[in-house]
């Protein structure tokens, strides 16, 4: 019976010698003077978008990379290396939240955003709290930008135009011009928000929509959306969705004969690599938007063009092409270069009010904050893979080749 | 109108059916490992992925079928679960019940990490010629020839283990010993062995459902959770103690989904399947063709 | 929150019955000390935020969150012993109970909080009625289904919860109902939580109630033969632990302010209970608090250190200690203290086959 004493008095010790260690103070702040500057990342490097998460990451590496070779971050006279510290957010928002209170407390007050609508909502509402800047490679929800945030930046187009650019594209080049539409929209917000977007879209341009189904964020079995949809016979099915459920889309059509006249288009899915290496040939002519392809207008000191920066990334990658994740998450790290670099200083304060007043020509396209910190000016570009491989056709003054209609193999 | 009703409704049956036999041929395993050693395997998931990227170098490398793939996947996991349960699980055999649920739920971890580091966390698929064409019934009614093939290995593989069960020594000595281990072990069956080759032969059957499962969909390492739900599901539905359980279960699970799916809004339909599950569970414990045994026994 | 007394959690032999009733009533300084040691403990965890970060006291924050959620999962699954595995049901119920009265009815976060706790211990006792006569494992799957089936209802009705889009609690300005406390704010309420789910572990643990759940779980039909009640011995359990998981929901939901579904409702977090509760010693008042402690700043510090490799490290922790320690760490300190026989090689003998 004593030892039962004794057990607890020395877990009673454990706790106050753990509530003696560390103290409470100001956290460092991060000098300029150790002549580093140093982002936080909050990255999805495991769970479920373990994936994207990585292609992120990507876009940061080049970025660093780049910088780096040029010299640093010129700020004030001075240079300052690029260094980003990458946290593990295992792609759930609590944990992306609590990173970037862990960066506040190491001082780094400059966060680059985690992938996904959720994460980059979470994050937004401690970066706010706590006076940090974010810019925001891929939280395309429009639900962030209405809460009067001052400090998120994204780099990004929001997501209300993620499908609306398909059916723009549609209503431009498509011959003979299709009238029905049918969606199929994955039931987390940022895919409702596109498919909002799109229908919304769609009627405005005239086009008829027939029908609207929901499937199961991630799934891989859309079968029961897609006998719905084949009943109604629609012209065109477009997919506001992810990888999983984007694939699943097309090789489910493919084994129901669901066969639209005018063929498929899914949003984040087609220009994603996997997206062809997975369904091989039945991949052909799907339509797909992005944020980004190598023909997107705009140049830059750090990166060049669009087709330099795809060349700066395939020598660091063994030949791999780049695709939007990875340039959307450089050009959100350019913005943190630009920013500093006009700000002339790597204060918080100061690097926010910069990046509220950035209008720079990039390869990623116009960097251009509306007030609530989204890059409106910057339009969608519309792929459809051909020959295996996504190619711009859309808008069509900057393409690569004409866009094949119908679209589907 | 009413033709084109039935021949929906036809469409999604036929579908529902064989996503189903996709479902009970990945739980069929599951439900052995639980009905014999009273297991949970968390890990059951993670095996079936393991099947589905050995099939999938298997592939890259030799140009192997995936149908084909099944074979080493299962000799391979076969060996690989022996091992495990001989070794590691063996060790808390006699621990409290759910501490063989911790050591899987570890398992399941160190797997699913294990397989970002090497393959990433790419969305990957097993290309072949013909798993996308469907064979097409008046009504328009399509038949995708993968799951099909799928479909039928599941209902031969649960076949050719209900005979090996019943029929064969090694069988029968299973199954005593999941009934009661002390006797068994008096009628001289080495329990240990037992136990490693039940562990060994339900992580063959996820690795050829694995294979399988490649051929017809896509996978990435995420995806294990979700095997492990619907193994959890299918099992329960089918019932413990009948080999032909899981694969019912299975059939239920894709009917119930197929047929929910076209009657509910929105993504209704997975809360409708765990209503049923819930149902059945509370009004019939021991599932649709399992022995109340089972459903009943005291665990220790 | 000492060791008051420890339920046998099924591992090792029964204690004679007859000896239970008096180990349970105790008199004098053995009586009043683990509640001073708990009231120590309090107070550390109070002198401890003094010490912190806010980005380090938000973490500990999450540790403390875990603390209540074990020592809550701890009734029905430790000492009952049934293993609910649909527990972040009633913390995601709560959750959005909070968030559905602080949005839709302006209802202050104080009035929600209370609200939450009876929504989910109500919720609990109703399908606990038909589910608790399920066993083992069974009764797992069929809590689990409780849970996944709530995720997609809430899923499903975008226009009271948001859907899967999330919903967002307002906290500033004159639209708030309730202010949002602060990372401060919300350490003491998680701390305070975390107290009160464990002195309500202590006060079962210490009283015929406890005596009437560890009867249960060793020996059901000998429990009701000894005119325990079983069936609402195993409610009640049932709802109270749903209830104070409830109550951490809520919590949660408004520390986060926008929640999500898939979050809410994610079963890692239930699995995360389990192995804290099995690792730290099931059916004990201290055992939930050590493995809630150990394993979330495990995974803590192995996620901050091996970015790409940790869960890998975690699972390769988790299997080893369920080897060496399948009994849970409490059970075997108190074991082999009273046995003098602290070698953990013999421990795996025991229990291998």
């Amino acid at each position: 019976m004593k030892t039962r004493i004794l057990v607890g008095l020395a877990a009673t010790a454990m706790v106050l010698a753990t509530a003696g260690c560390g103290s409470k103070g100001e956290a460092k702040q991060n000098s300029d003077d150790s002549g580093v500057l140093t982002l936080g990342a909050s990255l999805s490097l495991t769970g479920s978008l373990a994936r994207e998460g990585k292609l992120t990451q990507e876009g940061y590496d080049v970025c660093k990379n780049v910088v780096n070779n040029k010299g640093g971050v010129p700020v004030g006279g001075r240079k300052l290396k690029l260094n980003i510290e990458y946290q593990d957010d295992t792609s759930k928002p609590d944990t992306a939240a609590q990173l970037v209170d862990q960066f506040n407390d190491k001082g780094i007050k400059l966060i680059l955003g985690p992938y996904g609508s959720a994460t980059t909502e979470a994050a937004a509402a401690v970066i706010e709290r706590n006076g940090q800047v974010m810019a925001d490679s891929s939280g395309a929800d429009d639900k962030i930008f209405t809460k009067g945030y001052k400090r998120t930046f994204a780099v990004l187009s929001p997501a209300t135009q993620y499908a609306a650019s398909m059916v723009e594209a549609i209503n431009d080049l498509a011959q003979p011009k299709p009238k029905t539409i049918a969606f199929i929209s994955a039931d987390d917000g940022f895919s409702k928000t596109v498919t909002k977007g799109g229908a919304d879209k769609a009627t405005e341009l005239g086009f008829q929509v027939v029908d609207t189904e929901y499937v199961p964020n991630g799934t891989s079995d859309v079968s029961s959306a897609l006998t719905k949809i084949k009943s109604k016979n629609p012209d065109v099915v477009l997919g506001s969705v992810h990888l999983a459920e984007g694939v699943a889309i097309i090789k489910q059509a493919k084994e129901l004969g669901v066969t639209p006249s005018g063929g498929f288009g899914e949003t984040v899915a087609p220009p994603t690599p996997d997206f062809s290496q997975t369904l091989g040939a039945s991949a052909e002519n799907v339509l797909g938007s992005t944020q980004w392809t190598v023909k997107t207008k705009g140049s830059d000191a750090w990166f060049g063009s669009a087709s330099d920066y795809a060349a700066t990334f395939a020598a660091q990658f063994g030949g791999r092409q780049p695709e939007y994740h990875g340039a959307e998450a450089t050009a959100a790290c350019l913005a943190f270069v630009l920013a500093v670099q006009k700000a002339g200083s790597t204060d918080p304060n100061k690097v926010r009010d910069a990046m509220a007043q950035l209008d720079e020509q990039t390869f990623f396209g116009p960097l251009k904050f509306n007030e609530r910190g989204q890059n409106v000016s910057k339009p969608m570009a519309v792929i459809q893979i051909q020959g295996g491989k996504p190619v711009a056709v859309w808008p069509k003054d900057s393409a690569e080749a004409p866009m094949k209609w119908p679209a589907r193999s | 109108m009413a033709r084109s009703l039935m021949s929906h409704f036809f469409q999604a049956t036929v579908y529902g059916l064989l996503q189903g036999g996709m479902f009970g041929l990945v739980a069929v395993g599951f439900s052995l490992v639980w009905g014999v050693m009273n297991i949970v395997n968390l890990a059951h998931g993670a095996f079936v992925l393991v099947g589905a990227y050995l099939a999938f170098t298997l592939n890259q490398a030799l140009g192997l079928d995936p149908f084909l793939g099944m074979v080493p996947a299962a000799v391979v996991l076969f060996a690989g679960g022996y091992l495990i349960q001989r070794y590691l699980v063996n060790l808390v055999v006699n621990a409290p019940i759910f501490i063989t649920l911790l050591l899987t739920f570890g398992l399941q971890l160190l797997l699913v990490n294990g397989l970002i580091l090497v393959y990433t966390a790419n969305y990957r698929s097993i290309p072949t010629g013909y798993a996308a064409r469907s064979l097409v019934l008046p009504g328009d009614v399509r038949i995708p020839l993968g799951r099909l093939i799928a479909a039928l290995v599941a209902v031969g593989l649960t076949v050719a283990l209900g005979w090996f069960m019943r029929r064969t020594r090694t069988g029968l000595a299973i199954l005593a010993t999941g009934m009661d281990r002390g006797a068994a072990r008096l009628m001289g069956i080495k329990a240990r062995h037992v136990y490693a080759l039940t562990f060994g032969l339900s992580a063959a059957l996820a690795g050829a459902a694995g294979a399988a499962q490649g051929a017809v969909s896509t996978f990435s390492p995420a995806d294990a959770g979700r095997f492990t739900l619907y193994s959890f599901v299918a099992a329960v539905l089918g019932g413990l103690g009948n080999t032909a359980g899981a694969l019912l279960g299975g059939l239920v699970l894709g009917l119930v989904e197929a047929w929910g799916g076209q009657l509910l809004p929105g993504t209704l339909v997975n809360a409708v399947a765990f209503a049923v599950l819930v149902i059945v569970l509370a009004v019939r414990p021991q599932g649709i063709a399992g022995r109340a045994f089972y459903a009943s026994r005291v665990e220790v | 929150m000492a060791e008051v007394d420890v339920g046998e959690a099924g591992a090792v032999a029964a204690a004679p019955v007859d000896e239970v009733p008096a180990r349970i009533r105790r008199t004098g300084l053995r009586a009043v000390l683990p509640w001073a040691v708990g009231l120590v403990a309090l107070g550390a965890g109070f002198g401890l935020q003094t010490q912190l970060y806010t980005g380090q006291e938000r973490t500990v924050t999450t540790v403390l969150m875990f603390v209540g959620l074990a020592a809550a999962w701890n009734l029905i699954g430790g000492y009952t012993g049934y293993a609910c595995f649909g527990q972040v049901g009633f913390f995601g119920l709560g959750a959005y109970t909070v968030a559905v009265a602080m949005v839709h009815a302006r209802l202050s976060f104080w009035l929600a909080l209370p609200l939450a706790a009876v929504v989910s211990g109500l919720f609990a006792a109703l399908v606990g009625w038909p589910l608790l006569r399920l066993k083992g494992h069974y009764f797992a799957v069929a809590t689990l289904g409780v849970a996944e089936g709530l995720r997609e209802l809430v899923t499903n009705l975008p226009r009271w919860t948001g859907g899967g889009a999330g919903v967002t609690i307002p906290t500033v300005g004159h639209d708030a109902p309730t202010p949002w406390l602060g990372n401060d704010g919300f350490y003491v309420l998680f701390l305070l939580l975390a107290a009160v789910v464990v002195g309500a572990a202590a006060i079962v643990a210490a009283t015929r109630a406890g005596y009437a759940l560890r009867a249960v779980h060793q020996d059901e039909d000998a429990a009701a033969a000894m005119g325990i009640n079983t069936t609402v011995a195993k409610v009640l359990a049932f709802a109270g632990s749903a209830a104070l998981t409830g109550a951490i929901g809520a919590a949660y939901a408004f520390q986060q302010v926008t929640i999500f579904p898939e979050r809410l409702f994610d079963v890692d977090i239930t699995v995360l209970m389990v192995v804290m509760v099995i690792l730290g010693g099931a059916g004990t008042v201290v055992g939930p608090v050590i493995g809630a402690i150990a394993i979330a700043y495990a995974s803590e510090w192995l996620r901050q250190n091996f970015t790409s490799g940790h869960t890998f490290v975690l699972g390769g922790l988790i299997i080893l200690a369920v080897i060496l320690l399948p009994q849970g760490f409490t059970t075997y300190l108190r074991d082999a203290a009273a046995t003098r026989r602290f070698s953990l090689l013999e421990n795996v003998r025991r229990y291998r086959l």
